[in-house]
């Protein structure tokens, strides 16, 4: 079952609704969201990439109904976003990114208020003040003395309380210590083994790389990218570094090797890409001194993926 | 209408509302008690004509009769200032004021629709203009009894004119509102609904002190509020009518408007 599905979503700011390039600004018009076509499954920590102003707020808007499709459309769980956006947010649990709270009021009262609006049980509610240590103490206290890192675990926690079915976070790590982040991530794991759904909106590449299953790749609301995170990083080059004694491997034409630079003093660099088994076949009679192969990180991944569709672009 | 919205929207104003009535009780009984003190003294002076009669007409009241220093208390600036702390405060700042703040997203996040949040936070306004305008008659009861006017006073025209002053001060926080919805920020959607109320109060207020200026006042909100008239029974349904439909139409704007915008991430 898919819990997000978008169908060449698009959505123009401003009144002009004459088509412009993506992401251009055409008498007051800008396209935030470019025929985007995504799916989401039931089940999966999904990400959702790109940097400031590449659409992602504004997804993550139209889901919710604060805005309105220019054209395409779009269901979560199964409603459509236009026409059953109360029975939406029935259902799932929102964090904005830099979420703004209530000062006046307690956290606990807060917490109680948003629960009450949302209408059902905060069932969890518990669970994750003890999982992100904020204490019955804390939340006693008035939201405008709280820190940064507090107000997030508030935000969190408001989320997440009722236990939705789908859970939509943007940037929800941020003003969090790495204690926290942690505890967060062992959360999300937990959401997903229980079947919960995570769109998980970040421009942290390794949180995304860290929690989620698959990533969309977006750039001036255009998707770049929809890959499993696995896939993504097995096809990105890795980094090798080794020192070698004596006269060095034969490397060029190695199947997945490449940017071979050998020095004089025994030194060998290149990449690697895809399967490592002919790399290592071709330095087993090899006297390796040392080896080093740096993991391939989303954040090349990602860089590689915005590089490549700015030349197409270009 | 949301029960949560409500019940929230009660708990974070009830401290207001209570001084705001306390003030508003203190300040209707003042009038009464002015006009028993100095009610003939006033009279005589302007009978001697030291001071232009227009100067005592202010906003259709006077100092002469229970009926006009009721009026005269009710138009005052003052009385403005008080009921407008919630006539334009509060339903400006309900939802340009959230917005700006970016709380208006949290909620919104709820399942909840724009047009429940506008319609409980309309019915919030106006119950606490109910409670303002009820606490001003309070005052003006107290005020006669302490005055020992309290005879003068009709009973039975004492809701008319709470309902009249409900109606005025509910079709400016139905403007408010309508304005509130229609902002991202609380800046334009207070400046619009200021300079309307004040542009209004003035053309009324100019009325009643220049003659040639008095076919300006059926364009004033505040011509169809008159306590005098209600008070001395000389009042026609017309006036409330009135203020009714602009309450409606205020109404109606913003419950097509609201649902009909976009909103964008906060700046």
């Amino acid at each position: 079952m898919t819990a997000i599905e978008t169908l060449d979503l698009t959505k123009r700011y401003g009144a002009e609704r004459r088509l412009a390039p993506p992401g251009s600004r055409s008498s007051g018009s800008v396209l935030a969201l470019d025929h985007l076509s995504i799916s989401v499954s039931e089940g999966e920590i999904f990400g959702f990439l790109g940097p400031n102003g590449a659409g992602k707020s504004t997804l993550i808007r139209l889901l919710l109904g604060f805005l309105h499709p220019t054209a395409g459309s779009a269901a979560v769980l199964g409603l459509d976003i236009v026409r059953d956006s109360v029975g939406i947010r029935k259902r799932i649990g929102y964090l904005p990114g830099g979420i703004a709270l209530y000062d006046s009021m307690t956290g606990e009262d807060l917490l109680d208020y948003l629960g009450a609006l949302t209408g059902r049980p905060s069932v969890r509610r518990a669970e994750l003040c003890e999982r992100l240590e904020l204490s019955e103490a804390t939340l006693r206290r008035l939201v405008r003395d709280y820190s940064r890192g507090m107000r997030q675990k508030v935000g969190i926690i408001q989320a997440l309380q009722h236990d939705p079915e789908l859970a939509i976070l943007d940037e929800p790590t941020e003003g969090l210590d790495p204690l926290m982040q942690l505890a967060f991530y062992l959360l999300l794991d937990d959401l997903k083994a229980a079947g919960r759904t995570i769109f998980f909106s970040s421009h942290v590449l390794s949180e995304v790389e860290r929690v989620c299953d698959r990533v969309a790749i977006v750039r001036r609301g255009r998707l770049v990218a929809l890959e499993d995170v696995e896939a993504l990083l097995a096809r990105r080059k890795r980094n090798v570094e080794m020192r070698v004694a004596g006269p060095p491997p034969v490397l060029d034409g190695v199947a997945g090797v490449s940017g071979l630079v050998v020095a004089a003093d025994g030194r060998i660099t290149c990449q690697l890409e895809g399967d490592v088994g002919p790399f290592l076949a071709a330095i087993r009679d090899t006297r390796v001194v040392d080896l080093t192969i740096e993991p391939a990180h989303l954040e090349e991944a990602f860089l590689e993926l915005y590089h490549d569709a700015e030349e197409e672009s270009a | 209408m949301n029960r949560a919205l409500l019940a929230q929207t009660w708990r974070s104003q009830r401290v207001k509302l209570l001084i705001v009535c306390l003030a508003l009780a203190v300040w209707g009984a003042l009038f009464p008690i002015i006009f028993a003190s100095f009610g003939a003294t006033f009279r005589q002076i302007i009978d001697s004509g030291l001071i232009p009669k227009e100067l005592m007409n202010f906003g259709g009241g006077d100092v002469f009769t229970l009926s006009g220093s009721i009026a005269l208390g009710s138009i005052h600036p003052i009385a403005l200032v008080l009921n407008s702390i919630f006539a334009i405060g509060f339903s400006v700042a309900a939802i340009a004021g959230e917005r700006q703040r970016g709380t208006l997203e949290v909620l919104l996040a709820r399942p909840l629709s724009r047009r429940t949040a506008y319609v409980t936070l309309l019915v919030a306004g106006l119950i606490f203009i109910a409670f303002a305008v009820a606490a001003t008659i309070v005052g003006i009861v107290i005020g006669s009894g302490l005055a020992g006017v309290v005879g003068e006073l009709a009973p039975d025209r004492l809701p008319l004119l709470w309902l009249n002053g409900v109606l005025l001060f509910g079709a400016i926080a139905a403007i408010g509102l309508a304005a509130s919805v229609s902002f991202d920020r609380l800046s334009p959607a207070l400046g619009i609904t200021v300079a309307f109320v004040v542009v209004t109060y003035f053309l009324q207020v100019l009325g009643t002190f220049w003659p040639d200026a008095k076919f300006l006042q059926p364009y004033s909100l505040f011509h169809y509020y008159d306590p005098k008239a209600i008070l001395s029974g000389a009042a026609g349904a017309g006036d409330s009518i009135l203020l009714a439909v602009v309450t409606a139409i205020a109404i109606g704007w913003a419950l097509v408007e609201f649902p009909r915008r976009d909103l964008a991430a906060p700046s």
